[in-house]
């Protein structure tokens, strides 16, 4: 999976618009081919049998976005038209070299915050961890 | 079934309308937050009896209902069908589980230990009736480890397949719009495994319970013990349309394996729903363990169970009946009146 999109489609909403907003004067004209909201079907594995079913649809927001040849591309959960055209607008930065050194550290801090999230959710589950002694 | 038309309610359908949503009041984006910060769990089942994924819409369609939750689903379902797919993710895979709680009746020692996460099983159940004095109730804050419990956890069932326990399933390959989908065809019977499966995955939870209990009590063929419960987060793996893969989101999911003896090996079932709801998954995963050996039309087998645990199709049933039937009820009282005027004429005639 690609680590840099995984972490634009959960990044700070807030804080993904306000970068994505300084990246437009650079980025010129750019051509928007879709953004809209619609639904992503997810399907998981059964762990019997082995099929895969459908669990049911998850709301999402995309952004398609294009400069040239060079795609961008955002989605994100739930409804935030600006969000995921936010994430398009980054990863067509990053695609086309505009402001990437810039690009990539705002990913780093982002992905920096989210792991640090997982982390304290993880440390209050770790919490609840039971060694069993049987009698 | 016969309807007779009428007319003049549309004033009482008008006003009867008015009555009911009276009661709730008006109602904004912030009593729409109230809901779905206040109540999770809630917004958990909602969202996985109308298997559709969004806590606003879950908490707004309860806001809109009062809490009504078979309205709410419908609403859901409803809304849902007017939005476009935009795609089908990768399969979510259980060792792939962002893991908030795993338990196993079956077995203390599973590899990756046992995390009891959210839960209540062993609270006391005392109504805090002091908030109704105005006493302000706060929880105990949780008291972090110094160390995280893994993100990803292990299989039970693949670790039991390893110790001949269990058969391992065969890889099935079927992947996005190839995997059979009840929103797009008709459930038919016997039903194929993701049907079954994504069928359970949105059925009514009391649904579910009342017959998955029925077969816990004795109904059934097999008696379940809890393999593995999982409450875990699910990525969203998405296709960029460069090709690439990437996670666009995480979503609530809970999945529940049990087993029962089976010859030589154990006989496992399977239930998942989106959002945390282990009831539902216990229940259904009992189901899937008894249905292949059940009989007809008792409440484990699968048309029995599935027919009867879609919330939407058997609360509308059930409320239709409220509707006017004077053709087919006058239809009934002629045959009993007929019935009664030969009976009366039969017992008029002489004896021969």
């Amino acid at each position: 999976m690609d680590d840099t999109l995984s972490v634009l489609a959960r990044a700070d909403a807030t804080k993904l618009k306000d970068f994505a907003e300084t990246l437009i004067p650079d980025l010129g004209e750019i051509e928007v081919l879709q953004s809209q909201s619609g639904l992503v079907m997810l399907p998981m594995r059964d762990t019997a049998k082995g099929v895969a079913f459908h669990l049911g649809e998850v709301l999402m927001s995309e952004a398609h976005i294009r400069k040239g040849d060079v795609q961008g591309y955002g989605m994100r959960r739930g409804h935030d038209l600006e969000a995921s055209m936010a994430m398009a607008l980054v990863d067509l930065a990053m695609a086309t070299d505009v402001r990437s050194a810039d690009c990539k550290a705002f990913c780093s801090a982002q992905a920096e915050a989210l792991q640090k999230a997982d982390d304290d959710v993880l440390r209050r589950i770790e919490a609840t961890r039971v060694n069993m002694e049987t009698f | 079934m016969a309807y007779v038309a009428t007319r003049g309610g549309e004033r009482a359908i008008e006003q009867s309308e008015r009555l009911f949503r009276e009661e709730m009041g008006s109602f904004d984006r912030e009593r729409v937050e109230e809901v779905k910060k206040g109540l999770p769990y809630l917004i958990d089942r909602v969202m996985g009896e109308a298997s559709l994924y969004d806590e606003d819409l879950a908490a707004l369609a309860l806001a809109q209902t009062g809490g009504e939750l078979y309205e709410a689903v419908l609403l859901l379902r409803a809304w849902r069908t007017t939005q476009p797919r935009l795609q089908v993710a990768e399969p979510i895979e259980q060792d792939s589980l962002f893991t908030h709680r795993r338990i196993s009746a079956a077995f203390k020692d599973i590899p990756g230990g046992q995390v009891l996460g959210p839960t209540l099983d062993y609270a006391h159940r005392i109504l805090a009736t002091d908030v109704l004095q105005g006493v302000s109730y706060a929880p105990d804050p949780v008291e972090p480890a110094t160390n995280p419990s893994p993100a990803y956890q292990p299989s039970v069932s693949a670790w039991q397949a390893e110790n001949d326990l269990l058969d391992s399933p065969a890889e099935d390959p079927t992947k996005g719009n190839d995997i059979p989908d009840l929103t797009r065809e008709p459930l038919l019977f016997p039903s194929k495994r993701a049907h079954t499966l994504q069928s359970l995955a949105r059925a009514e939870t009391g649904g579910v319970l009342a017959l998955g209990y029925a077969a816990m009590r004795g109904y059934g063929q097999a008696h379940p013990t809890v393999n593995e419960l999982r409450l875990a987060e699910a990525e969203i793996a998405v296709t960029h349309p460069d090709g690439r893969q990437f996670s666009a989101g995480r979503v609530k999911v809970s999945q529940a394996e049990v087993v029962d003896k089976k010859g030589e090996k154990l006989g496992i079932g399977f239930a998942a729903t989106f959002g945390w709801n282990e009831v539902k998954c216990i229940a259904a995963a009992t189901l899937d363990l008894n249905s292949p050996s059940a009989e007809k039309g008792s409440a484990t087998e699968e048309e029995f169970f599935l027919y009867h645990t879609e919330g939407v199709e058997s609360s509308g049933f059930c409320i239709h009946f409220k509707l006017p039937h004077y053709v087919t009820f006058q239809s009934s009282l002629d045959a009993m009146r007929d019935a009664k005027a030969k009976k009366a004429a039969k017992a008029r005639e002489p004896a021969e």
